[in-house]
């Protein structure tokens, strides 16, 4: 990710934005696109496209879950573990994404391909026990079966060109 | 003015001010900890302040909420103080109450508010929140983020006073945490500051980590000698040691608004060097030992008083403007007859019109419209003076720097780069920025631009052709403006004297005249002279050639007052007295009238003072009991001196800018505390002109002037100039001051590659 390419990204919105610092949001989430994480070279670039420190702009990522500071794998899949979902057995969908991927609960598969986490409500009460495989759409509700068809599916799946998270 | 009820008492307030402020007048204390004006607009995130705003919906922030008319506010009914009770119990519900252990323990906010305003106890069972501690934020401030309470002020200074952007918050929630980009050490002049300002243990003084408890210390408030600025400080004693010195609690709002740079923070060590005189050093035909400091006084004035002795005496830095009055009085009770006195210095020649030119102080900029920057480098040589210049640009006054050093005002502020030895090139750009200003403050460099008398001339004159405009002048030295208000001039005719064989006697106080400017003229100079007395708290190159040696009380240490940049005479106050053996220069001067038998009226400073006041004009009507807490303005004549010429360096090499950073001055390089901040003595060169001169891969380099030459470490910066060659002069041991001239005027030198011996050496 280059500091043109951010600048060319956020030219068009730069006027929907009455503070300059609400930039800093769009443009980390864009450059997570490239490698699927925040490396310090696309927080670098943030930070130059949008005017603001290397620091700051380092501090607003680490206050969402969804910018990653650290690599993550190739397809991350998020666990809801929030109330409706944990009644209706998510812990078991979780134990047993873990168990198939070989987890020892959160991480990374040791190929790259994996990451599971366990995360907050995300909107789909409706459909619980429910997940979500990067930024997509809410998949649910589910049996644990289901859930390792899904991982199978995404495995033969081609690598996205650009993340989505 | 706004009426409004707190407590049920009637309270009035200037439109705008801040609840917090106004109960603050009426004598009512609402409970903060973020609140702190100093930072800019109030930011609400402690909530410690909560208050009952009759007619508003839910508890309000009284830092953030104005007053209104007939507004009625509680804060101590039931609802305020369970608002108070209920923020504690939070903010404290991860906090590891280590206070025993803790370095603020006894003088913690946080501490304080709870024992008044807080429940005394916590229903929170959950463990608390563990992280590793302390961190090295810096090696100068310790980060223990268990104690954190995430109020920001910190983060704050950095991002809004510093504007070095380096503290931010990471995470969030619990694990909020205070950090740098990626775990860099916070680097900084003024980092130190985020200390005084963290209500809590988070932030605490490495050097000063365990040292001592708030019940065993005494503070006295003094001002800082490490500079022209004159910031007020307080000094922490314990054990007849300095331990430590912070900014001072209630801030001198007209000159460092409580911020001091990290140089006079942690200078301190320094009274415990090495090199620390401990004892007077007699040399006479039995040999080299130390006596006592009485006998050491009985010799001096038994070499002051022998009738042939043709005396001269020679004041270095930081003086007392006492210390330097009664070096007036002593010169005229020895020897021969009036002994010469004179201060190390830049002579004024030329600068007359621009010490004419209307003061300004410190707070005037936060007024301006205009702030110029000519000459010289603020952010290095009086460094708290750059936040106020950064403060005014917030404020969307138009600041522009002009001279030939880069400088850290550079990104955020329009920058002229002038070329050496041509500030006059700057003048239309000047004249334009002043243009239809109404209220323009400019600070020049006393140095650069006695440098450039014709410079100087025109500059002024397009000061003094705007209405509104003022100065403040950033002097090259700490006592320089209190020196020239008692008449003491420079030591060009001392030095014409001593190198004549007309000097017999000659006596310097805090003065290094070896290591100083042409310190090569007066070695050969002081061969000559019969006896040497040095009067100094640290040893110089010439301790080992006095034939008398007197250990000095350094400022931290000492009674007196020093006269700042902008001409505010302020008061020293002894912080500790660390060498049983030594004394304050005053104390040895009046010791030396009454051995001569004519002893001056004065038994203190403050006697002193008051005399020198009613004989020298520039301090007409004051007395200790007038400079009070805050000083006063005194303005120093301007020695204006029409004839000044442009005065271009003759011989080969490349112009000399001269540097004296104070991170890298003598104290900086004797305090252990600054070893990971020092600034080294060194040549800098732009690449363009190393690579010319072949000495671009070399470590070391060859600096030759007409006074001296020495080997220097190289650094290649791309900021630099081409065709100068940038000096950073200050570490002792190196003496590359030696290598100016003795008005430290413009001179060239000859850059080259140093030969291996040297290198070795």
């Amino acid at each position: 990710m280059t500091t043109h390419e951010l600048e060319e990204f956020l030219a068009p919105m730069r006027h929907e934005y009455a503070d300059p610092r609400s930039l800093i949001l769009p443009a980390l989430r864009y450059a997570q696109g490239d490698a699927g994480w925040l490396d310090p070279q696309a927080m670098a670039a943030v930070a130059e496209a949008t005017g603001f420190s290397q620091a700051y702009v380092e501090s607003v990522a680490s206050f969402y879950d969804r910018l990653y500071l650290e690599p993550v794998g190739r397809r991350v899949i998020n666990v809801c573990v929030t109330l409706s979902c944990m009644l209706r057995g998510s812990d078991e969908i979780f134990e047993h994404l873990a168990d198939y991927l070989g987890l020892d609960g959160e991480g990374t598969t040791d190929d790259g391909m994996f990451s599971l986490h366990k995360v907050q409500c995300i909107g789909a009460c409706d459909r619980a026990p429910c997940l979500q495989i990067d930024a997509g759409q809410q998949i649910g509700p589910l049996e644990p079966a289901d859930a390792t068809c899904l991982v199978d599916d995404l495995r033969e799946a081609a690598a996205p060109a650009r993340y989505d998270r | 003015m706004v009426t409004l009820t707190i407590n049920g008492r009637s309270v009035d307030a200037p439109k705008g001010t801040m609840l917090v402020d106004a109960a603050k007048a009426a004598g009512i204390e609402i409970p903060i900890f973020c609140y702190e004006p100093r930072l800019g607009p109030p930011v609400g995130a402690c909530r410690m302040c909560l208050v009952e705003v009759e007619g508003m919906r839910g508890l309000q922030t009284a830092c953030s909420t104005p007053v209104a008319p007939d507004m009625v506010v509680n804060t101590d009914n039931e609802v305020a103080k369970d608002a108070q009770d209920g923020v504690l119990e939070l903010l404290l519900a991860n906090h590891p109450l280590d206070c025993p252990v803790c370095d603020k323990g006894g003088e913690c906010p946080l501490q304080d508010r709870t024992f008044r305003f807080g429940p005394g106890e916590t229903r929170t069972l959950e463990p608390k929140v563990h992280f590793p501690k302390p961190l090295e934020l810096s090696p100068l401030v310790a980060l223990d983020r268990e104690r954190c309470i995430a109020c920001y002020r910190c983060v704050r200074f950095s991002q809004d006073v510093a504007e070095d952007a380096q503290l931010t918050f990471q995470e969030r929630g619990d694990h909020t945490e205070i950090a740098t980009f990626s775990g860099d050490p916070y680097e900084g002049r003024f980092t130190g500051n985020t200390i005084d300002l963290c209500p809590v243990g988070a932030l605490t003084s490495s050097p000063y980590r365990f040292v001592s408890r708030p019940w065993d210390i005494k503070n006295t408030p003094s001002v800082c000698a490490g500079c022209s600025m004159g910031c007020n400080v307080e000094i922490t004693e314990r054990d007849n040691e300095v331990k430590r010195v912070t900014g001072r609690p209630d801030p001198n709002m007209a000159v460092e608004e409580g911020w001091i740079c990290d140089r006079g923070r942690w200078g301190y060590p320094a009274l415990r060097s090495a090199d620390r005189i401990d004892s007077p050093v007699l040399v006479d035909s039995v040999g080299r030992r130390k006596v006592l400091l009485e006998r050491a006084v009985a010799e001096a004035a038994g070499v002051l008083v022998n009738r042939d002795a043709r005396v001269g005496i020679l004041l270095g830095d930081p003086i007392t403007v006492e210390t330097g009055f009664l070096a007036l009085e002593l010169a005229q009770r020895v020897g021969a007859g009036p002994a010469m006195v004179a201060r190390m210095g830049i002579p004024g020649t030329g600068l007359g019109p621009m010490r004419s030119l209307p003061g300004a102080q410190m707070d005037d900029i936060d007024q301006a419209d205009v702030v110029l920057v000519i000459g010289g480098d603020p952010c290095t040589q009086q460094p708290v003076a750059e936040l106020r210049v950064r403060k005014a640009r917030r404020r969307g006054a138009r600041v522009a720097v002009f001279g030939p050093r880069p400088s850290a005002l550079d990104d955020s502020c329009e920058a002229m780069r002038t070329v050496p030895g041509h500030l006059m090139d700057a003048a239309g750009a000047i004249r334009d920025r002043l243009d239809g200003s109404q209220r323009a403050v400019v600070l020049w460099d006393e140095a650069d631009l006695a440098a450039e008398p014709d410079a100087a001339a025109l500059i002024a004159g397009l000061v003094q052709a705007t209405p509104g405009a003022r100065a403040i002048e950033m002097c090259a030295d700490t006592s320089g403006p209190g020196l020239r208000a008692l008449g003491i001039g420079t030591d060009a005719d001392l030095l014409a004297a001593t190198e004549a064989g007309e000097i017999d006697v000659i006596v310097t106080i805090a003065a290094d005249p070896i290591t100083g400017p042409s310190g090569d003229r007066w070695a050969q100079a002081l061969v000559g002279v019969g006896t040497i007395v040095e009067m100094a708290s640290h040893a110089t190159a010439i301790t080992g050639h006095a034939d008398l040696v007197l250990p000095l009380l350094t400022p931290l240490e000492e009674e007196g007052v020093l006269v700042s940049m902008t001409g505010r005479a302020q008061r020293l106050r002894p912080g500790a007295r660390e060498v049983p053996g030594a004394a304050a220069a005053w104390e040895i001067l009046i010791g030396l009238t009454h051995r001569l038998g004519t002893p001056v009226p004065d038994r203190t400073p403050a006697q002193a003072f008051s005399r020198l006041a009613r004989e020298h004009a520039p301090f007409a009507g004051l007395d200790y009991e007038v400079l009070g807490r805050d000083g006063a303005v005194i303005t120093p004549p301007a020695q204006h001196d029409p004839d000044s010429a442009r005065r271009d360096p003759q011989g080969e090499g490349l112009l000399v800018i001269a540097c004296t950073p104070v991170f890298g001055d003598a104290t900086a390089h004797r305090s252990d505390a600054l070893a990971s901040v020092v600034e080294p003595t060194r040549v800098g060169l732009s690449p363009a002109e190393a690579d010319r001169l072949g000495v671009r891969t070399e470590a070391r380099v060859r600096v030759a002037t007409p006074h001296g030459e020495a080997v220097l470490p190289l650094e290649v910066d791309a900021r630099l100039h081409e065709g100068a060659v940038y000096l950073f002069v200050g570490d002792p041991a190196q003496r590359a001051m030696r290598l100016l001239p003795l008005d430290r005027g413009p001179v060239r030198a000859v850059v080259g590659v140093a030969a291996r011996e040297e290198v070795s050496a």
